[in-house]
C-alpha cells in the first residue's frame, strides 16, 4: 500500500515536498490548481479535474455544510464558529514566529492549509537554510495544536459514508501520514 | 523531548520573554529565509509589542437589519479585527442597551462556519449539488453575458427578473434595485407578502400609514394589542407595556392565540379567527349607543361617520357579533365602554390579523373604533400598525438610470412594493411587475419575453414562497438562477450561481425602523470574512464586467465604496426631522426624530382631507365605501391552520444556527386538546397535516393555547429540513393591497387542513 507509515525518515526534500504539496491542495482556489497539487501525490488516479473539485468541495468547502471543516476551531473550540479562541491562539504564534499574514481577518489563521504553509515554511527554514531558531516553536505547533485537531478533521471526513471520495480519502490518508511521520520522527514530548 | 510547553507558553503570554524572544528572531535571519507562502516574513516586526491581546476593544456602531419591529440599534466591540461581542446602543431609549436573542447571537452568525464564503456554479446543473468554486470575475461575467444574451435575442431587459425582499432592509440595499433599474427595464416580483391589506386600509383611512411613537405607550390609559405578540416579536416595545400597566392602564389582548403576550396582559379575550372587524364594529356600535364618542373631534375631523352610525344601526346585532366571535355579549360591552372611558387609548394592530381575505376589512373597523373614540391624532393614542415616515433617504443606490436606448414593458404599470418611494416622470415604457405572492406561477407563465434569468436576493423562496412543487419546476426552466445569500439554503440549492453576501458588520449602511423613530448608523466593523461582498458591491462588479463586454450597458457605478454609498442617501430633511447636522454625529450613536403626533393637526392625505368613514377611493377599488364587515373565507377543509412567527428566528434567518437548533431543534403542530383526543393523536406522535396543497409531517404538541378547530406552525425554515408550512397555503389573495403595494396580499391564515397520526 502506498501509504504505508514509513518507519525512518523520509529524505528532507521529500518531507518539504509532501507539506508544499497538501498545503497547495488545502489552498487551491481552482480546479485546475487543485489538480496539479493532486497530481503532485502521485495516486495515478484518473480523475478530471471536474469531478476532483467537486469532491472536495463537498468534503472541505461548500456551499452545502461540508463533511469537515477545515478550521482548528471547529474541531477545538465550537462545532458552528470560525474566528475563535483557537485561531487567535494560532494568530499569536505566528506573530511570534514572525510571519505576517496579508488575509489576515479573511481567511481564518486556524484555515489548514494555512497552517500547513507556516509548517512547511518552518521546516524550509531549518532543513534548507539550517536555522533552527524557531525549532522549538514548530514542534510546539506540531503537538500542541496541529496534532490536536487534524487526526479529528480526518476522522470526521473519513467517517463519510454517503459517496466517499476514493481522491479525498487519499489525500486524507496522505495527511495522516504526513502527520504520523512528523510526530514519530520528532519525538513525542514524554 | 523536542519543545518545553511552558516556555512556549510563556513566550505567548509573557511580554518580556516575548520581546527578547524576537530580537533574537530578527537577528537569526529566519526573517529574510522564509521561502513564502500566504504566510510572508513581517519585515517590519515590532520587537517592542509588550504583550499579545492587550490592544483595547474598538466599537463600532452598528443596526439589526432584519424585518423586525424593534430595528436595534447596537454597539460592536471589536478587538485585533475579530468581532469579540456587541449590545444594544445606551443611547436609544427604545434598544435600551439591549437586543434579543437573535441580536445577541450575531458574532455567531457573523463567524458561523455555515457562511457562503465563495461564488459557486453548479457545474452538474440545478439541485445537482455538484459545484465548483470560481472567481468573482468569472461569476460577474458569466451573468454579465447571459443578460447581454437576453437583450440582443428579445432586444430588451425584460427577461431578467429580480426577487427581493426583507432580508436586509438597510436603505443601501435598495442598491439592488438600483443595478437592476440600471441595466435596462427588467421584471420584477412586486408587492408583499407582509403587510399589504393593513397598508391599503390605514391609506383609505388616514391617506397614511403612521403609527404614533411606541414610546408613547408608557402613557396610555387602556392599550389593545389586537392580534400582535411583542413580548415575542417586539420584545423592546414591551417595557412600555409594562410601565403603562404599572400605572394602571388596562392591557387587553385579543387573539385568536393565547399568545406569550396574552399571558402577561390584563386581560384576554380569545377570539374566533377572521371575525375581529366584527368585534370592532360591534364595540363602536355600544360606544355609540352609550354616547361615549368623541363627537367634537368627529365633527371637525372626519367623514362619512354619520353613514358609518346608519350601517352600525342597521346591520350590526350585538348578539350576532357575540356569537360569530366567540365572545360573551357581557364581556364586549365591558371592554367597549371601558375603552371609551379611558383616554388616551390605543389599539395596536398586528400583521398577522390583515393576512386574511378580508384582512383590510378588518383593519379599516379597528382603524374607526379608535377615530370613534377621539383617539386619532392624540399623544399616547392612535390605530397604530406601522410607519414609514422616517424613511425619506436619497435612495441613490436605488436611482440608477436606465441605459441610453432601453426598450421596455408598455402594458399597465402595477406598483413597486412598500419601501419603494422614488417617484419619475411617467415614462414610454416600464419594468414588468409579476406578482410575488404568485412567484412560481407567475414565472412559469411568464411570455413575451419568457423571464430566462432570476436574481434572488435578501430573500429565500423556498422557505417563505408558496408551492414548492411548481418553484422547482418555474426554476428548473429558467436558464440561469442567481442566488445572493449569507448561508447556504434551499432556493441556493436550485441555483446555478450562488454568492456569498456580507453581513452588515461587513459594510455600511443606515437604517431606521417601520415602528420606532431611531435611526442608526451601520459602520463596517471588520473586513468582509473569506470571499463576501456587499450586494452594492456586487452590483458595481456587475456593472465593470457588463460595460466591458457592451460599453454603456449598465449605469451602475463600477467600484463603490459602502461608506460613500452610505452618505449619499442623506440629506437635510433627514437632517431636520432627526435634528442632526451631519450623519458623523451618528458615529456617537443613534439619534431619534423630533416628536411628531400623528394626524394632530387634523390632516389627513386622505382626498377629504379627514378621516374617512366613508371612502369612495375605497368603493371604487374594493367594493365597500364603509369598513364593513366581510365573512372571513369558508373552511375548505378540517381545522383552519395559522403559522404565526416564533421569537427564535425571523422568517428563516437565524434559525440556521446552531445553538438556535438546540433551542428550538425541529418543527412542530400545535394541537388543541379536544381535537387531539378526537383524533387519537398524543404529545409527541408524528402527524400527517394535509389538504389539497400539500401534506407535512411533524411531531405534534397538545396545548389549550390553540383553540379547537386550529393547528398552529411556526412560519419558519428548520436547517436540514424541507419543512416550510407554505406548502400548505394556497395562494388565495387578502382583499386589499393592490392600492398601494401593486398587489394584494396573501391570506395565509386562511388555510384549512386535516391531520392524522402516522
Ligand atoms: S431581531 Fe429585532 S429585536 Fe432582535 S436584535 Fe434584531 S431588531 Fe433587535
Amino acid at each position: 500500500m502506498k501509504n504505508k507509515i514509513e518507519e525512518n525518515a523520509l529524505p528532507l526534500s521529500k518531507r518539504l515536498q509532501m507539506s508544499k504539496t497538501l498545503r497547495d491542495i488545502f489552498t487551491s482556489q481552482d480546479s485546475h490548481a487543485l489538480k496539479i497539487a493532486f497530481d503532485a501525490l502521485k495516486s495515478k488516479m484518473a480523475i478530471s479535474e471536474e469531478s476532483l473539485e467537486s469532491d472536495f468541495n463537498r468534503y472541505f468547502i461548500g456551499p452545502l455544510s461540508p463533511i469537515a471543516d477545515p478550521f482548528s476551531s471547529i474541531y477545538l473550540d465550537n462545532l458552528d464558529q470560525v474566528m475563535s479562541k483557537s485561531t487567535l491562539k494560532v494568530r499569536a504564534l505566528y506573530e511570534t514566529m514572525g510571519f505576517t499574514f496579508p488575509q489576515q481577518n479573511q481567511i481564518p489563521d486556524d484555515h489548514i492549509g494555512i497552517e500547513l504553509d507556516a509548517y512547511y515554511q518552518l521546516l524550509y527554514i531549518e532543513e534548507v537554510k539550517n536555522i533552527d531558531y524557531l525549532r522549538e516553536l514548530r514542534h510546539y505547533f506540531l503537538h500542541e495544536h496541529l496534532n490536536l485537531w487534524i487526526p479529528l478533521f480526518i476522522e470526521r471526513a473519513l467517517a463519510c459514508n454517503e459517496e466517499p471520495s476514493t481522491a479525498m480519502v487519499y489525500i486524507l490518508t496522505q495527511l495522516k501520514s504526513f502527520l504520523i511521520r512528523e510526530t514519530n520522527t520528532q519525538g513525542v514530548p514524554a | 523531548m523536542s519543545y518545553s510547553k511552558e516556555k512556549v507558553d510563556t513566550l505567548l503570554h509573557n511580554g518580556i520573554s516575548r520581546r527578547n524572544f524576537l530580537k533574537g528572531l530578527a537577528a537569526s535571519g529566519v526573517l529574510s529565509s522564509f521561502p513564502g507562502g500566504l504566510l510572508e516574513a513581517n519585515e517590519d516586526l515590532n520587537t517592542k509589542i509588550p504583550y499579545l491581546g492587550e490592544k483595547s476593544y474598538e466599537t463600532f456602531r452598528n443596526a439589526c437589519p432584519r424585518n423586525c419591529y424593534d430595528t436595534c440599534s447596537i454597539k460592536t466591540f471589536v478587538k485585533d479585527g475579530v468581532m469579540q461581542f456587541i449590545e444594544g446602543a445606551q443611547e436609544s431609549t427604545y434598544t435600551r442597551g439591549g437586543c434579543c436573542v437573535k441580536g445577541n447571537s450575531y458574532v455567531k452568525r457573523v463567524y458561523s462556519a455555515r457562511r457562503l464564503k465563495y461564488p459557486m456554479l453548479q457545474v452538474g446543473g440545478k439541485g445537482s449539488g455538484q459545484w465548483k468554486r470560481i472567481s468573482w470575475d468569472d461569476a460577474m461575467e458569466i451573468i454579465a453575458k447571459k443578460l447581454l444574451e437576453i437583450k440582443k435575442d428579445d432586444g430588451t431587459m425584460l427577461g431578467a427578473a429580480l426577487t427581493k425582499y426583507s432580508g436586509n432592509f438597510g436603505i443601501t440595499h435598495y442598491g439592488i434595485e438600483g443595478m437592476f433599474n440600471s441595466i435596462g427595464y427588467t421584471t420584477r416580483l412586486a408587492g408583499t407578502p407582509c403587510w399589504p391589506a393593513g397598508i391599503d386600509a390605514q391609506n383609505l383611512d388616514m391617506g397614511n400609514m403612521w403609527c404614533n411613537d411606541p414610546e408613547e405607550m408608557k402613557d396610555s390609559k387602556f392599550i389593545i394589542l389586537w392580534g400582535v405578540n411583542p413580548a415575542s416579536n417586539s420584545v423592546h416595545s414591551m417595557k412600555y407595556i409594562y410601565e403603562a400597566k404599572k400605572k394602571g392602564a388596562k392591557v387587553v389582548v385579543i387573539d385568536p392565540v393565547f399568545t406569550e403576550m396574552a399571558s402577561k396582559s390584563t386581560q384576554y379575550i380569545q377570539i374566533k379567527t377572521g371575525t375581529d372587524g366584527l368585534l370592532a364594529l360591534g364595540m363602536q356600535k355600544i360606544i355609540i349607543d352609550a354616547k361615549l364618542h368623541d363627537q367634537k373631534w368627529l365633527d371637525a375631523n372626519s367623514k362619512g361617520f354619520k353613514e358609518l352610525k346608519e350601517y352600525l344601526d342597521k346591520d350590526i346585532k350585538l348578539d350576532d357579533v357575540s356569537k360569530v366571535t366567540g365572545i360573551p355579549l357581557e364581556m364586549i360591552k365591558e371592554l367597549a365602554l371601558s375603552f371609551a372611558k379611558a383616554k388616551p387609548a390605543t389599539i395596536w394592530m398586528g400583521y398577522g390579523m390583515q393576512r386574511h381575505t378580508n384582512g383590510g376589512s378588518m383593519i379599516r373597523a379597528i382603524d374607526a373604533l379608535v377615530a370613534v373614540t377621539g383617539n386619532v391624532g392624540k399623544y399616547a393614542g392612535g390605530a397604530r400598525y406601522g410607519h414609514l415616515s422616517t424613511w425619506g433617504f436619497n435612495y441613490a443606490a436605488l436611482s440608477m438610470p436606465k441605459p441610453e436606448g432601453s426598450v421596455g414593458y408598455t402594458g399597465p404599470e402595477g406598483a413597486k412594493g412598500e419601501f419603494a418611494q422614488v417617484g419619475g416622470e411617467k415614462a414610454a415604457y416600464t419594468d414588468r411587475f409579476l406578482n410575488i405572492n404568485k412567484t412560481a406561477r407567475e414565472l412559469l407563465n411568464s411570455k413575451d419575453p419568457k423571464v430566462r434569468l432570476l436574481w434572488v436576493a435578501c430573500k429565500n423562496p423556498f422557505a417563505q414562497d408558496f408551492d414548492r412543487n411548481q418553484l422547482i419546476r418555474a426554476f428548473k426552466q429558467l436558464d440561469m438562477v442567481v442566488v445572493a445569500d449569507q448561508f447556504f439554503n434551499e432556493t441556493a440549492k436550485w441555483a446555478d450561481i450562488v454568492l456569498p453576501v456580507a453581513t452588515q458588520f461587513e459594510e455600511n449602511d443606515v437604517n431606521v425602523s417601520y415602528w420606532h423613530y431611531w435611526l442608526s448608523l451601520n459602520e463596517q466593523a471588520i473586513k468582509p470574512i473569506f470571499e463576501v461582498k456587499s450586494d452594492v458591491q456586487i452590483a458595481a462588479l456587475l456593472s465593470k464586467h457588463m460595460n466591458k463586454l457592451e460599453k454603456g450597458s449598465c449605469t451602475f457605478p463600477q467600484s463603490v465604496d459602502t461608506k460613500e454609498m452610505t452618505i449619499k442617501e442623506f440629506n437635510p430633511g433627514i437632517y431636520t426631522q432627526f435634528g442632526i447636522k451631519s450623519w458623523e454625529e451618528l458615529k456617537n450613536g443613534p439619534v431619534k426624530a423630533k416628536a411628531v403626533i400623528p394626524y394632530a393637526d387634523g390632516k389627513f392625505q386622505t382626498p377629504s382631507g379627514k378621516y374617512e368613514f366613508y371612502s369612495e377611493k375605497a368603493l371604487e377599488l374594493f367594493g365597500s365605501a364603509l369598513p364593513k364587515y366581510l365573512e372571513v373565507r369558508k373552511p375548505y377543509d378540517k381545522f383552519r391552520m395559522t403559522s404565526p412567527h416564533s421569537r427564535w428566528s425571523l422568517h428563516s434567518q437565524f434559525q440556521n444556527l446552531e445553538w438556535m437548533e438546540d433551542v428550538h431543534p425541529e418543527p412542530s403542530v400545535y394541537i388543541n386538546p379536544d381535537d387531539a383526543k378526537m383524533k387519537m393523536v398524543n404529545e409527541g406522535d408524528t402527524v400527517a397535516v394535509f389538504n389539497k396543497q400539500g401534506l407535512l409531517r411533524l411531531k405534534a404538541k397538545i396545548t389549550d393555547n390553540v383553540q379547537p378547530g386550529t393547528v398552529l406552525m411556526y412560519e419558519q425554515w428548520y436547517n436540514n429540513n424541507i419543512y416550510n408550512v407554505n406548502e400548505l397555503v394556497d395562494d388565495t389573495s387578502s382583499d386589499m393591497g393592490a392600492f398601494k403595494t401593486g398587489a394584494p396580499g396573501v391570506a395565509l391564515h386562511d388555510t384549512f387542513v386535516n391531520f392524522r397520526k402516522i
